[in-house]
Formats: structure tokens, sequence, C-alpha cells
């Protein structure tokens, strides 16, 4: 924080430098100016004002992917107490981590599935089998729907989770997959490995 | 016709004068008459810096080739108005422009890479210069012969990107994405002559995009292959991201003061253009920040375009009583809106170095509108320089308190997303 305000104080000390004194923006001096009024009436920069609005991605509330079956409702998700990720209550829904972007929206957005419960498969079974460029549909409250195509399908060890890919903050839209895959530790009761699947808006 | 070739000639004229280097003759179009090169070999003249890190090498050609193509259409749209000063001035901001990507190829790629990318980035921008001038003229013949200059370029371009990258950026790749930026250069300015301002400006937005989209490509495969994964970084990416944005902003709100301190008809597409960048902007902390961050973000930012303007109004309306109470209200936005920051990166930015910085953003744009208005079109060039740098550097602090503070609320560990039913199954894939 310290450094950040050293930097900005030497930038400005020289910025402020640039601008030469009789420059009205050297507050409050004045200089005459050679453009004419405009004739009659005000000129469109009189009424201009600036845009106070923006169009906010609507949340998430199904995901389809037809290449491997899915089409779910969305839980919202968002942190335990100990810092973890909170997965869906359900093996059979898939969920949203709602405290990132919306799909669409500029950043990475996370969706959470099961691969299995303790007696059968789970919403995100068939996940790892998706490869680049099947196409996944996230229809929003909103009743628009946006679409991605996947780039890739990484399987990581839990041990390695690349927390800084999957969450980190960008600007560009993307949407991540996240389950679990490898072999299962019974001691643990935890897959070994993550699958996340990289996708794009198409 | 005879008039339009005497200010082809001047223009092929101070073109060549704004340029340090010319490597080759260049000829009026219409005109037997041979200009002579310009300046002197980058080799011959420049000190060598130090080569950029890879992360920093891709940001300095994003930022200059984003400054080019803004750089270019002014050039472009003052030869449409007829106004020769401001081509001018354009022009020698344009040069300057193409020295600072020339340095930065010749201090990591060597002195003769330079030299051949700066001769062919000159061909080009003369070539601009030329269509331009056949819109202005409304001849055809003149516009044709630019293209071709300008598909000649885009071939040659292409090549020397293939060839500096060792074959790992694709020549067909490379042709398409240079062929691209033309294309929005050229459609921009088409729009433009034709009073599309709108058109004209959406075009330029694409283009002002592309042009960090391609600098970034291309840095990714000029810089050694095992280096290249720097570019991936999260907070390499949002540094670049913020970049363009911010920077952005100030392309924009510079050309919207510009129309708007002359009454220019194209003030309110370049309004609406500004208007568009606010809402990008305000997407971009509504991912970061959330929805309310975002809302308040944008009631302040909209307070300081709101401002800029009405100081531009002043000065159109020749009101001095406006200009200082809106320097006056800028003064308030500045001080609130340092303060949102600090708040909203938990302290990681400091509102009171933050408001200063503020301070000197408001003033540069504040005085380039002075300048411009009264046609002082050098002093107008460099306040907008001045300004499109500073934000640049604004933005890697931004981006590095934005990404550290959402960084520290990301979830921790690995998501725990299977009970092991069909662990006989998933653990034979």
């Amino acid at each position: 924080m310290a450094v950040a305000g050293r930097v900005l104080l030497a930038t400005l000390a020289v910025l402020v430098a640039t601008v030469p004194a009789g420059s009205a923006a050297a507050r409050p001096a004045h200089r005459a100016v050679t453009v004419p009024a405009p004739p009659g009436g005000a000129a469109p920069v009189d009424g201009f004002r600036s845009v106070r609005t923006f169009d906010l991605v609507a949340e998430p509330a199904r995901l389809r992917i037809p290449a491997v079956q899915v089409d779910t409702a969305l839980q919202r998700l968002g942190r335990r107490p100990d810092g973890t990720v909170a997965v869906p209550d359900s093996p059979n829904v898939a969920g949203w981590y709602a405290q990132g972007p919306r799909p669409g929206q500029p950043g990475p957005a996370v969706l959470l599935g099961h691969v299995d419960s303790v007696r059968g498969p789970g919403v995100f079974f068939r996940v790892e089998e998706l490869s680049p460029g099947a196409v996944v549909y996230v229809d929003r409250v909103d009743g628009t729907t946006g679409s991605f195509r996947v780039v890739r399908v990484v399987k990581v060890p839990k041990t390695s989770f690349p927390t800084d890919l999957v969450y980190s903050p960008t600007l560009q839209p993307s949407l991540q997959l996240v389950t679990c895959g490898g072999t299962f530790d019974h001691r643990a009761g935890s897959y070994r490995d993550n699958v996340i699947v990289y996708a794009v808006p198409s | 016709m005879k008039t339009w070739t005497g200010l082809c000639v001047a223009g092929m004229v101070l073109l060549v004068a704004g340029s340090s280097v010319a490597a080759r003759p260049v000829q009026a179009p219409g005109s037997a008459v041979r200009l002579p090169p310009a300046g002197n070999a980058v080799a011959a003249g420049n000190a060598v810096a130090a080569p950029l890190p890879p992360p920093d090498l891709a940001l300095r050609l994003e930022s200059l080739l984003g400054e080019h193509s803004v750089l270019a259409a002014d050039l472009m749209r003052g030869r449409i108005r007829g106004e020769q000063d401001f081509a001018q001035t354009a022009n020698a901001a344009l040069g300057q422009n193409t020295d600072a990507m020339t340095d930065l190829i010749s201090s990591n790629f060597g002195p003769a890479a330079a030299d051949r990318f700066k001769s062919l980035w000159q061909l080009h921008v003369t070539a601009l210069f030329t269509y331009a001038s056949g819109l202005a003229g409304a001849d055809e013949g003149v516009r044709s012969g630019a293209r071709v200059t300008l598909v000649g370029f885009e071939r040659d371009l292409a090549g020397f990107f293939a060839d500096a990258s060792q074959g790992r950026l694709n020549r067909d790749v490379a042709q398409a994405a240079v062929l691209m930026h033309v294309n929005h250069l050229l459609q921009q300015a088409d729009a433009y002559a034709g009073h599309d301002y709108a058109t004209a400006d959406r075009i330029s937005r694409e283009g002002y995009a592309h042009t960090y989209a391609m600098g970034r490509d291309i840095a990714a495969a000029l810089v050694p292959p095992g280096q290249a994964a720097a570019l991936d970084a999260p907070v390499w990416r949002l540094h670049s991201e913020l970049g363009r944005l911010l920077a952005e902003h100030v392309v924009l709100i510079v050309d919207a003061t510009r129309a708007g301190v002359v009454n220019g008809p194209d003030f309110t597409a370049a309004a609406d253009a500004v208007n568009g960048n606010t809402r990008d902007l305000a997407g971009a902390v509504a991912s970061l920040f959330g929805p309310a961050a975002a809302a308040s973000f944008q009631s302040l930012w909209a307070d300081h375009i709101d401002q800029i303007m009405a100081y531009t109004a002043a000065v159109l309306s020749r009101n001095g009583e406006g200009r200082d109470a809106a320097v006056a209200k800028l003064g308030i936005f500045e001080n609130r809106f340092a303060t949102f920051l600090q708040t909203a990166t938990e302290r990681r930015l400091d509102a009171t170095g933050l408001a200063k910085a503020l301070l000197a953003h408001d003033q540069m744009l504040l005085h380039q509108t002075d300048a411009y208005a009264a046609k002082q079109y050098q002093q107008a060039h460099d306040m907008a320089h001045q300004t499109y740098a500073q934000m640049f550097d604004v933005a890697g602090q931004f981006a590095d308190a934005f990404g550290a503070t959402v960084a520290a609320r990301l979830p921790s560990g690995s998501p725990q997303t299977g009970l092991g039913g069909m662990a006989g199954v998933v653990g034979e894939r």
C-alpha cells in the first residue's frame, strides 16, 4: 500500500509539472480561447450527462451440456467457514460459486458438481469426457442463455489445485466446470484429483 | 483535382517531416514529385535500451499499438476535415509513437529488425494518410492505390513478425491480424467521411481493442517460448485489461472534448463512445467487487465525466464561472473516488496519493481541452499522450491492489465433489 502511494505521488509530481501554469486546469487560472460560442441555443456538450447504469449479466439458473447429457438447476454456493468452497447439497444438482463472476460477465465463472454420490453417478459424472469444442449452455434467470465452448480439460492433484487459474480475477469472460476425478482415497473419503473444464464464450 | 494534388503533396511533406526516420523515398499520389527520405536509420542514431522482460514488453507493445490506432484515426480524420495543422501534429505524434515502437523492437530484437519494422510501419502510416486524402478528395483512384500499398504492407509486416518469431507466429495468422487492423482504420475513415460518426466510433473502439489483442499475441510469439507463459498469469492479464479500459477512457474523453469544444457534429457519437467505455469499466468493477460496488463506482465516475464535459461546455461558451465550478466539482470527485478505492481495496491503495494522481489526471484533461480550443494542437497531443501513459501506470497499481484484494477472498483448498460411489469407474479413466 505504501509503495503504491509513493509511486503515485512520484508520478503526480512529474505530471503536475507538465501542466502549464496558465491553464485553467491549474486551478483557478483562466486562459482565453479562440473558439466562437455556438450560434444560437445550447451545444450538445451542454446537455451531456454521463450514463449511470450498465448491463449486469443475470444470475445463472440452469446448466446444459448436451454432449454429456447434463441438464441441471444451479444452486448458489459460497465459502465454508474454513475457507473452502461450498459444494452442492445434492449430487444431482450443480452449483455456481456466487461470490465470483456470473457466467458471461467479465472474469472466470465457476460451476461445481459432484462426480458421484455414495451410491451412484453424480451430475458431473461424465464431464471428464468433454473434448475441446463441446458446447456448454448456461440459462439465466432473465431468460437469456450464454453459450460457451470447451477449450481444454485437465486433471490435477487436489494437493496442487490451481486456485489462481480457476478463480483469480481477470476481465476475460470464461467458464470453469469443476468436479472430482482420479483414484479414490478411501481412508480420506475423497478423490485424489480434480477435473477442470475450461470454456470460453462462443 | 489540382487543389487536391497540392494538398496531398503538402501532406506528404509534413508526413515525412513528422516521422524522424524514412527508410525509402515516398511519392505523392498523382504527382511526379519524389520526396527524399528524412532522418536517420535506427541503428545509427539511438542508444539501444536494455531489453524489457516479456510481461513488460507485451504491455508496452499493447499500449503503443493502441495509441497508434488512435493517432492514425486522428490523422485520417484531420485530413478528411481538411484541418492540416491538426493532421500535421497528429502525424508528429504518430512519428513519436513509431519511434517508441522501433526502440522497443531494437532493444529486444536488435537494430536490424528495428530498421526493417520502421520502414514498413512508416509505409503503413503514409498509405493511411493517402487513403484519407482520397476520401477528402472523393478520388477512388487514390484510395485504390493506397489499398494496394496497404495489402503489400500487410504481407510484408506479417512476414516480418513470422521471421522475428522464428516461425512461432504463423505468417497467415499474422497477416489476418494486420489486415483487420488496417480494415478498422479504413472503415472508420469511410464512415467518418460519410458523416456516420456513430459507426466510425464503433469501429474505432473495435480497432483499439484489436490492437491490444494483436500486441499481446505478437509479444507472446516474439519472446522465447519458455517465457510466454508469463502472459497467462492472472495479474498480468488484469493489468493488461485494466490498462486497455482506463487508457481507452482517456482516448475517448479526449476525442469527445475536442468535438465538444468546437461544437463539432461528431460530438454526440464521441460522447456515446465515452458512455460505452464507462459501462465497460462498471462491468469490470462488478466482476471484481460485485454489483453494489460497481454502482457506487459508476456514480462517482459519471460525476467525473460530467464535470469534464461541463468544463468543455464552459470553454465553448466562454463561461469563466462555469469552468471554475467544474474544476471545483472535480476536486470533490477526486477525494470521494480516492476514498472509495481505498475502501474497496481494503487500504491497499492510499486515498491521499490517489486523490493527487486523480487531480493530475483531471488537470491534464482540462489543459488538453484548453489547448485544443486554442488550436495549440502540439500541446493538445502532448497532454493526451501523457494522460494516456499515466493511465497505464495507474492500471498496474490498480491491478496489483484489485488482484490482491480479490485473491484474499478466494476459496482455499480443492473442492470435495465426489463421495466414491463410482470410484471403480472414475479411477479407471
